[in-house]
């Protein structure tokens, strides 16, 4: 049995990132009590170190997947669907289960959807197999909270005109941009000569310190470690710990939520979860807000069955779990050598300033964020060029030298000479493609119905389907990034462009609109049939845009606070 | 934005409990003659016993010392695992890299009369990359190469990459703030957790 010996609060929050963050904040500067449930543990600008084991070879943000995991399904060369759990494969959808969520891992590259995003299907049209719908909201709606967001999470940056800038209230970002690595003047000359806007790119990052933050410290190592200077906007740094010191805001750490209940009349009434001594226990609240990560939102709701939803919360209509999104595209790698540097125009980049580390690459293209060329077949959504040095994980590094060209193991003298060279012959700019991962019915989350995580609950199974649109928008971004390594002198240029998912870019499975029949939540990010029962991650989201869905999922979040304040 | 590989080190359940059960030699082998044993020159390597001397002279094979940069022993290697293996608290783990020894000897016997240990580099090399055809031979490997491939390159505070050895000798620059000995991975974040959770 579980007990409930708390208070009533006003807003019970399930989750701790960056859908999370605003809500908790703004209702608590509004003077509401918020209780906030996160399934993770506390850990602090203080326990986070540029320790490679701890970021990214072991579990140590996230769970154990013998623990809790999920069932992945993808395609099988038959057309069958083919599952296997993720503690069988190691394929770990897992991303960052402490307070403040994934914000805390993320390189923090911000950039706001257009206004036609927000419409996509009314400006292109309908791609068959794909449930493209326009969203309930235009980007106007959105543009203050995208602003608030410059100010309240900290993004640098630098407002550069072109032809695909979205309208902006506040003339130029609140922080100038972060330090810049060399190599920005080389991809600058060579956008220059291609006659294309090289942009610097917006940064979750302070360049100063403000509100009690430091200013980045600029390591080198930013995306999936977390920030010890307080610098990165995570829903922690930014927003979470100053709500905590409101007085108005608990925060319960190691608390995983697993069903909420409701009642006769169809509102949630309690929150039940594991402590953490893994004892039930349950509290209640006039209002729930749910952000837990795409994934498992969706999972949560549908585990929560009750006498008004048979089939999970806001589910009556089997939209819950649908049309979940990830990030479509790929990555592309090109080389600079530095014995062959004085062969190339490099703008007088030494070896040695090429091996700098520590400032970023803030430079990205969104020439092809809206495409028209006859080659591709007309007018149609494009997307995003990132441009980014390889990750300076020594031992990710490494390992990509551990296999030899015979598929044996690299061992001896020669796993030196390859470590040696890989590490000390040249630099790798890389880029990474964003276009949209079109909504279709074969990317959804259900519950799986025989692997269970340590509390006995049904996992999520996830299938992992895409649609053949996505690659021909991601192959031919690549390419464009292609030709702009090409014409900065890169040697051993090449990228790929798949199906496959990235795990720590999700959205969708709540998708909000209009219409019950057609999404779950409504404009206000309400559950369309729940009276007290919201979702702020990025599980709104039904198309996702080209870009990384963190600013946006802030932005809605800080509008649904301000819906939310109405009704308390 | 990165988007992150698999971890490489990640064990497949399925295949990891198979090999456990298949627990035959590597590779049936031809017989040769007995070799004298290599002189092992860290003195914190002198009292060894198997299997961790073994494994000692594998990985020093794996990842050998020459004038220019650092064997497996001069970062630590061996400690490191030792580490790890204390760390994972995994009996399947362990008693598989034991197993592994034993196996490597039985087949170092049949075609050497003689321990692993006692091998030529040349024979040495002959005889793992024989063990390397087999799955469990190759599984057993990886692991060593996987933990001795971090133990060049982790942190110090794990027990490897002795005097920062393995950094100074790829030329990599590290980031900072690096962990203390109270803030390694494991007495953090899911690792603490669960750990408290057990006790309750």
């Amino acid at each position: 049995m579980s007990q409930n010996n708390d208070r009533d609060y006003d807003v019970c929050v399930i989750g701790s990132g960056a859908g999370a963050g605003p809500i908790i904040s703004e209702l608590s500067k509004a003077g509401k009590s918020v209780l906030v449930l996160e399934k993770g543990p506390w850990l602090h600008n203080n326990d986070f170190f540029k320790d490679e084991l701890a970021c990214c070879r072991r579990s140590t943000y996230t769970p154990n997947l013998q623990d809790e995991q999920h069932v992945l399904e993808e395609a099988g060369y038959d057309g069958q669907w083919v599952s296997e759990a993720s503690s069988e494969s190691g394929w770990d959808f897992w991303n960052g289960n402490v307070v403040g969520g994934a914000s805390n891992f993320m390189s923090g590259f911000f950039y706001r959807l257009k206004p036609k995003d927000f419409h996509l299907k009314s400006e292109f049209g309908e791609i068959a197999g794909a449930n493209v719908v326009d969203w309930p909201i235009s980007y106007d709606e959105l543009e203050p909270y995208y602003s608030k967001v410059e100010t309240e999470v900290g993004i640098s940056g630098r407002v550069v005109a072109h032809k695909f800038q979205e309208p902006r209230s506040r003339e130029d970002f609140p922080y100038p941009p972060t330090l810049e690595h060399p190599v920005v003047k080389i991809i600058d000359h060579a956008c220059q000569q291609l006659n294309l806007s090289s942009l610097p790119t917006p940064r979750a990052i302070l360049s100063r310190p403000a509100n009690g933050r430091n200013s980045c410290e600029y390591s080198g190592y930013c995306g999936s470690y977390g920030c010890s200077s307080g610098a990165k906007g995570s829903a922690r740094a930014a927003l979470i710990d100053q709500a905590v010191a409101s007085g108005f805001c608990e925060l319960r750490d190691n608390s995983h939520v697993y069903k909420l209940k409701s009642d006769a009349s169809g509102k949630v009434i309690e929150a039940l979860y594991y402590d953490a001594d893994n004892k039930p226990r349950a509290v209640t609240a006039k209002l729930f807000v749910v952000a837990c990560h795409a994934i498992e939102t969706s999972r949560l709701l549908l585990a929560s069955d009750g006498p008004r939803h048979p089939q999970g919360l806001g589910n009556n209509y089997q939209q819950l779990g649908k049309n979940l999104l990830f990030s479509a595209g790929g990555s592309g790698t090109g080389e600079f050598h530095y014995d062959q540097l004085d062969r190339l125009d490099m703008d007088g980049i030494s070896a040695d300033a090429l091996k700098t580390r520590g400032p970023f690459v803030n430079r990205g293209l969104q020439d092809w964020y809206f495409i028209d060329d006859k080659a591709f077949g007309g007018q149609a959504k494009g997307g995003l060029i990132d441009f980014l040095l390889r990750h300076p994980n020594p031992i990710s590094r490494a390992m990509s030298v551990r296999w030899n060209s015979d598929d044996n193991l690299n061992w001896g003298d020669a796993l030196k000479r390859d470590l040696k060279s890989t590490f000390t012959s040249a630099q790798d700019l890389r880029f990474e493609v964003f276009n949209d991962w079109l909504p279709t019915d074969d990317c959804f989350v259900s519950l799986d119905k025989n692997v269970k995580d340590k509390y006995g609950q049904a996992v999520a199974k996830v299938r992992l389907g895409y649609h053949p649109h996505d690659l021909k928008v991601g192959r031919y971004l690549a390419d464009k990034a292609e030709m702009v390594l090409q014409q900065m002198g890169a040697k051993n240029i090449r990228s790929s462009v798949s199906g496959s998912p990235p795990a720590n870019l999700v959205a969708g499975g709540c998708r909000f609109g209009n219409n019950i029949k057609s999404s779950v939540l409504d404009a206000n990010c309400k559950v369309h049939d729940v009276d007290n029962l919201f979702v702020t991650d990025g599980s709104f989201m039904p198309t996702g845009g080209s870009v990384p869905y963190t600013w946006t999922i802030y932005a809605n979040s800080f509008r649904v606070a301000d819906k939310i304040k109405t009704l308390l | 934005m990165i988007k992150p590989d698999h971890s490489l080190l990640q064990l497949n359940r399925r295949q990891f409990v198979q090999l456990l059960s298949s627990s035959a030699l590597f590779a049936p082998g031809l017989a040769s003659a007995a070799q004298i044993a290599q002189a092992v020159r860290d003195p914190a390597y002198q009292n060894l016993a198997d299997p961790w001397l073994t494994i000692a002279e594998v990985q020093q094979h794996l990842l050998p010392a020459d004038a220019q940069s650092p064997g497996a022993e001069q970062i630590g290697a061996l400690n490191f695992l030792q580490t790890m293996l204390q760390v994972n608290n995994d009996p399947q783990e362990s008693e598989f890299i034991q197993q592994g020894v034993d196996w490597l000897n039985q087949l170092a016997n049949k075609q050497h009369q003689a321990d692993f240990k006692q091998l030529e580099p040349a024979q040495r090399e002959v005889l793992l990359r024989r063990i390397e055809t087999s799955d469990a031979g190759a599984r057993w490997l990886s692991i060593l190469m996987t933990y001795l491939i971090e133990a060049l390159l982790s942190d110090p505070v794990y027990g490897g990459n002795k005097n920062r050895r393995g950094w100074q000798w790829l030329e990599h620059i590290p980031g900072f703030p690096t962990p203390s000995a109270d803030k390694v991975y494991f007495k953090l974040g899911a690792h603490a957790s669960s750990r408290r959770r057990t006790k309750a």
